[in-house]
């Protein structure tokens, strides 16, 4: 980006701004109550102050003291932050008598004018934050004076090249559409059902990552999660397959699981899907490459012992840094800050292979709608970074007619492997077979699959058997 | 500096008489203030100058009329402030000698104007 570009103190929002904000211009910041307004501003003034940047904050509603209050809790430091506190003061209240005979636009608009005027020109700020603009709205006589001041409000700060966040306290009794119609940019702030969202609906002179982001308000104060454009990865990687470690394995698949590709292990509850991935992993591990698995149902603990027990050295592998197991809790994460996980994974752990077990875990845990394509965005932004991803698949049959998923996400596939539960000759046994390879040619037979102490045994193809689709095959006489 | 006009505000409520006294001595006028009828009659005992009066009716009996009589038999000019649109507080005023009524709240701008065409300046 050629242009010099404002942090606004939070990473998530700069990506979606590309950068920050234009500075010397005017932007709003509009939400309903308990939306982040006034955090959002902290951030954006803090992250100035820090930088040895002049900032002020304007309050005309939250008196300074408890402004500080709660920026203190969060974490903020004010202390290069000048403040003017244009708040009613309790003696406001007290004052018996409260005039009449001219209207508060004439008595109240001169002496506040001239406190800000005579702040901004003192102080020379370079960003301010004026909290709630709303506000003066009530100091002016009619909506068109309203819009003059504030503009000419603007015009002064900006001016000076200083520039400005202001709140609007926006509902459907008082609009606040003229405010977006005079700023450069606005920033709307949403407590929906599916949790906190950010989206930014207009930005002069710049493009910006549109739609609905999640945002979370917490103790360290506001953070964005942009929403995954999978477009905008991109990173080379070498188009070479990747072992499993078991040789007969590697032969169903006619040498492995490419990188950069999406695999689907699919098959019923208790066949091995998860320890089919996690042999990838190991043998990964083997070669110095970091995996990482994301699981939704079963915990960290059982996952190691279950491993530890079949000759997946899961400690030892999460000890030398190339394996993480991640529990992801229900309900805790929205699928932006779910693709924000991954990401620092894949970007800054240098991941080479990762696990999700399962889809229906992920439908499941994270909160929100269309999870599919936010898991589809996901998987294509891992594939252009060259991380092979391994998708596990339950499906609800343990025996009977094949489906390969069940919930409409075969697509994203470039791979299937399945596993499934065979009866022969009155016992049980399980198969593993692959449905579709879109890189490379692959076996058409099926093999017996068996999970030993020793690890992950593949035989040799069960040829002569038909109706294997079935889960009853017969030997071909 | 030349005399500055001076002004009778009445007004019941304190704080009115202090945003009165802010903006017209802004103006260049000097403002007497009065709070009661009390100190209506002390003002009007005392001061012979004054070149115009304001007042604000609202907060007071009928007897305010009384002192609007006083107001015309000395001849000075005064304006009736009322607290609201009334058609019978309007023909009160200008029976008892107003030059005009205006209503709460009134505009600054206009205010001054009114002042300064009674004072001829």
């Amino acid at each position: 980006m050629s242009e010099k570009r404002l942090p606004t103190g939070i990473p998530g929002l700069d990506e979606v701004l590309q950068g920050g904000f234009i500075p010397g211009r005017a932007y709003l910041a509009r939400g309903g109550p308990g939306t982040g307004k006034t955090t959002l501003g902290l951030h954006f003034l803090t992250a100035g102050a820090a930088n040895g940047e002049k900032a002020l904050f304007i309050t005309l509603g939250e008196p300074e003291a408890m402004i500080r209050q709660n920026a203190e809790r969060m974490g903020f430091d004010l202390s290069n932050v000048a403040f003017l506190d244009l708040s009613p003061t309790p003696e406001f209240f007290a004052q018996v008598e409260t005039y009449d005979i001219f209207s508060p636009a004439e008595v109240e608009r001169e002496p506040t004018t001239r406190k800000i005027v005579e702040q901004v020109e003192k102080l020379q700020p370079s960003r301010v934050f004026i909290d709630a603009m709303t506000q003066f709205r009530y100091l002016a006589a009619d909506p068109f004076q309203y819009r003059k001041q504030v503009l000419s409000f603007l015009r002064f700060l900006v001016e000076r090249g200083t520039t400005v966040l202001f709140t609007s306290e926006g509902s459907a009794e008082a609009p606040d559409a003229d405010l977006q119609f005079l700023s450069d940019g606005v920033i709307d702030l949403e407590y929906a059902p599916e949790g906190r969202i950010l989206a930014v609906t207009k930005f002069r002179g710049s493009d910006f990552l549109s739609g609905r982001h999640s945002m979370r308000l917490g103790e360290r104060g506001m953070e964005v999660f942009p929403r995954l454009v999978p477009e905008v990865y991109r990173r080379e990687f070498a188009l070479e397959v990747i072992s499993s470690g078991v040789p007969e394995l590697d032969e169903l698949l006619h040498g492995g699981l490419e990188r950069g590709t999406i695999t689907i292990i699919t098959g019923p509850s208790g066949v091995g899907k998860t320890t089919l991935g996690l042999q990838f992993m190991k043998e990964a591990a083997g070669r110095g490459e970091r995996s990482v698995v994301y699981t939704f149902e079963e915990g960290v603990e059982t996952l190691v012992g279950r491993c530890e027990a079949i000759n997946i050295p899961v400690h030892a592998m999460m000890e030398r840094g190339t394996l993480e197991v991640v529990k992801v809790e229900p309900l805790r994460y929205t699928p932006d800050e779910f693709a924000r996980l991954v990401r620092r994974e894949v970007e800054e752990e240098g991941s080479h292979i990762v696990m999700i077990d399962s889809i229906a875990g992920y439908r499941l845990s994270l909160r929100g709608e269309d999870l599919v394509s936010h898991l589809h965005a996901l998987c294509k932004y891992l594939s252009n970074m060259g991380v092979t991803t391994l998708l596990i698949n339950e499906v609800e049959y343990i025996t009977g007619e094949f489906r390969a998923t069940e919930v409409g996400i075969s697509y994203l596939a470039d791979n299937i492997i399945f596993l499934r539960f065979l009866e022969m000759r009155g016992e049980l046994h399980k198969a593993i077979g692959v449905l579709k390879k879109r890189l490379s040619d692959f076996e058409k037979t099926l093999r017996e699959f068996q999970i030993t102490r020793y690890g992950v045994k593949v035989g040799a193809p069960l040829t002569g058997l038909r109706g294997i689709l079935s889960g009853t095959p017969e030997l071909i006489e | 500096m030349a005399d500055k006009p001076l002004i009778l505000a009445v007004d019941h409520n304190r704080r009115n008489l202090e945003l009165m006294s802010q903006f017209l001595g802004q103006e260049g006028y000097e403002i007497i203030a009065a709070a009661s009828l009390e100190e209506f009659d002390q003002v009007l005992g005392k001061q012979a100058d004054i070149k115009l009066a304001l007042v604000d009716i609202a907060g007071f009996d009928r007897s305010v009329w009384e002192r609007c009589e006083r107001l015309r038999a000395e001849n000075i000019p005064f304006i009736i402030i009322s607290p609201r649109q009334s058609a019978a507080i309007q023909q009160a005023g200008l029976a008892h000698g107003a030059r005009g009524v205006l209503v709460k709240p009134l505009a600054v701008k206009e205010l001054l104007g009114l002042i300064r065409s009674l004072l001829g300046e």
